[in-house]
């Protein structure tokens, strides 16, 4: 392309309308306070407001594999309600900042139920992006609540959670291959090197390599939350730890390349139909305890079928099918005679009904705030950004 | 009439282009530049304060991930560039009726999305694989795994670039003018020099835009090093992933774009002047 005098004042315009768009740009960021992320929301939590009978459609925002095939059609014919259920959470940290800035305005991005941790409900209610339950359509969730799980610290009446799955966190080993390991510390014995992954969640993988350390979680400072990063450090450095993972160690496990990871007891049941010599154990340490909560967020289209399938949920015959699927603990009281009919097995298993002696020396998922949680996250992620 | 139609053709044909640029580019750009310089992180009163320190302390702080994102870029396009040279070489001289089916099969991969296709990195480069097994076995690779390095990440690089690479090659080496290879034969150059002096200059245009296609793109890739690497090899992409999604620093994602973006083009800039200006705008510049 030869520039020509008419070709100079056609740069001259181009010059002008990228002027122009920067002008434009400049005036809408004016008016539009810098994109209206800054500050935070209001504090007063609202009251979901239910409209008669439910009806029309809802969407569900949840982990993969986190239901069985046939909850949602049953709901869908029990009901007449339209189920759009959306696989899209993967991490809770993700997924607040995916979608933080449309709750900020007070909107859930159609969403109108979602299912994330209790640290991360907490921080949610806290800013007030969560609706407040109206348990008149919630008779089941009453009713059937397991009698451990009613009053936790974060919501003693349980008022804007309901549990969804609960479940421990400790080791996954391949049996054959790493037969001794048997507690957080032995994930770091140097047989192991290179073969070991770690969890990429703070809460869950720090706590436990403070269980390793002798430190209680629950009593943890700022500086015992420090030495257990610098101890991941160390380790990671030396090359002890193969990778930082979420839910994709399990491909780790299954093709050989690692040996023992930190792990969900969950996946640990449903990795065993790929390889049987896979198996979740409760490190002599002790593990850590979670529990993920079904939420209504503010803005939430049609809160009222939300509600329903809730209550749907916590009959236990339904949950029955999603206990036997997903192996976690469940929530709901009544589930295990109706597995205990069906395969005795699922109700002896200890990671889906565990004894109170089983889970005694374990923690509740700690509760990081304000400049804590900034610091620790920060120092874990320079860990896994290495 | 004509005449205003002809002056006028050029703004609408410009029209969209620019419309694109300023509404994808120039308009987050701005925002962006402007999150940069806020204090604080989001829900944690964040605001606008021409807060410069955001620059310095992203560069310090990450100063290991930008050389690793450089070095691994830089390795990634030198395999490339070795490897596609060859290919499209063959492709553009000697491939005869098969020309056509070569060059979809280096298209090919593409009907699989990105991300798959490095997934199924992990898979061949598994401990246990045949591949590394294979690899182990002629010494090529030293003991230990594969998978999880930072030699992983660079072969994932490699691969999922190396059409950017064969393409614009293949487009320069096609559009060479046989005759002028034939008038260095006739006179009496051998096949390295006609190579050297004829094909290679004549080739510049398409090594110089495949470098540059190769190489901006792998500096600032963080999905290959999320797979692929182990321990100590996320490159810089995967720190402002976690900036944002994990510390919701929102400043410090910003600055690091920013710093990235200031890095990648003063590399340009100085390898388009090592290169010539004249190899990147090809014949018509001259």
């Amino acid at each position: 392309m030869s520039w020509s005098e008419p070709g100079r004042r056609l740069r001259t315009l181009a010059i002008a309308i990228v002027a122009l768009g920067l002008v434009v740009g400049f005036a809408a960021c004016g008016g539009g306070g810098g994109g209206g992320i800054e500050g935070s929301g209001s504090t007063e939590a609202e009251t979901v407001k239910l409209e008669g009978k439910p009806s029309g459609s809802v969407t569900i925002s949840n982990w993969p594999l986190y239901i069985d095939e046939g909850t949602v059609p049953a709901f869908e014919k029990a009901t007449g309600v339209k189920v759009k259920y959306v696989e899209d959470i993967n991490s809770n940290e993700e997924f607040f900042n995916k979608v933080q800035p449309l709750l900020r305005n007070g909107e859930s991005g159609g969403r109108s139920m979602m299912v994330l941790a209790d640290y991360m409900v907490t921080k949610m209610h806290k800013l007030g992006y969560l609706q407040e339950f109206d348990k008149s359509a919630l008779p089941n969730v009453e009713e059937n609540l397991a009698e451990n799980l009613k009053h936790p610290p974060f919501d003693p009446n349980r008022d804007y959670t309901a549990p969804w799955q609960s479940g421990m966190t400790g080791v996954i080993v391949n049996k054959q291959t790493a037969p001794d390991v048997r507690s957080i510390c032995d994930l770091f014995d140097p047989k192991y090197k290179g073969k070991v992954d770690i969890l990429n969640e703070v809460r869950e993988a720090v706590p436990l390599v403070m269980k390793c350390e002798g430190v209680d979680p629950e009593k943890a400072t700022e500086a015992d939350w420090m030495k257990a990063i610098d101890k991941l450090k160390e380790e990671s450095e030396s090359g002890q730890i193969r990778k930082f993972t979420g839910n994709d160690y399990a491909r780790d496990l299954t093709s050989g390349d690692a040996v023992a990871v930190m792990g969900w007891s969950g996946d640990a049941v449903q990795l065993q139909e790929d390889n049987p010599n896979l198996e979740w154990r409760m490190p002599t340490e002790g593990c850590m305890l979670w529990s993920e909560d079904m939420v209504i967020p503010v803005g939430a289209p049609n809160p009222t079928a939300a509600e329903a399938f809730m209550n749907y949920v916590y009959d236990p015959e339904v949950q029955a099918n999603i206990a036997e699927y997903v192996n976690y603990v469940t929530p709901v009281e009544g589930v295990k005679p109706i597995l205990a009919k069906r395969s005795p097995e699922l109700a002896e298993n200890q990671l889906i009904f565990p004894s109170a002696s089983f889970t005694k020396k374990c923690s509740p998922t700690p509760q990081l705030e304000g400049e804590e949680e900034v610091n620790v996250i920060k120092a874990f992620d320079a860990v896994l950004n290495g | 009439m004509t005449a205003i139609r002809r002056r006028i053709a050029p703004y609408f044909l410009l029209g969209p282009g620019t419309v694109w640029l300023v509404l994808f580019f120039v308009v987050p750009l701005y925002y962006m530049g402007k999150l940069s310089l806020n204090s604080g992180v989001l829900g944690e009163n964040l605001h606008f304060d021409w807060n410069w320190s955001n620059y310095s302390e992203a560069l310090s702080a990450y100063d290991t991930q930008f050389v690793r994102s450089f070095l691994y870029a830089g390795v990634a396009t030198v395999l490339s560039l070795l490897i596609a040279y060859p290919l499209a070489y063959v492709i553009a001289f000697k491939a005869g009726r098969w020309r056509n089916v070569l060059l979809f099969a280096v298209v090919a991969p593409f009907f699989t999305t990105y991300l798959i296709r490095t997934i199924a990195w992990e898979t061949i480069l598994s401990d246990e694989s045949p591949v590394t097994e294979f690899l182990h076995a002629i010494g090529l690779a030293p003991s230990g795994h594969i998978l999880a390095t930072g030699s992983a990440v660079i072969a994932g690089l490699t691969y999922n670039f190396l059409p950017f690479m064969i393409l614009p090659l293949y487009a320069s080496l096609e559009r060479i003018d046989v005759r002028l290879i034939e008038a260095s034969k006739d006179l009496y150059a051998s096949a390295t020099q006609s190579f050297l002096r004829v094909t290679l200059p004549l080739s510049a245009p398409g090594i110089v835009a495949g470098t540059l296609l190769t190489f901006i793109p792998a500096v600032g890739d963080y999905v290959n090093a999320q797979f692929l690497g182990g321990t100590g090899n996320r490159m810089i992409g995967n720190v402002i992933q976690s900036l944002y999604l994990s510390q919701s620093d929102y400043p410090s994602a910003a600055a690091l774009s920013f710093v990235l973006m200031a890095l990648i083009m003063v590399a340009v800039v100085i390898y388009i002047r090592f290169a010539g200006s004249e190899a990147l705008m090809g014949e018509e510049a001259r």
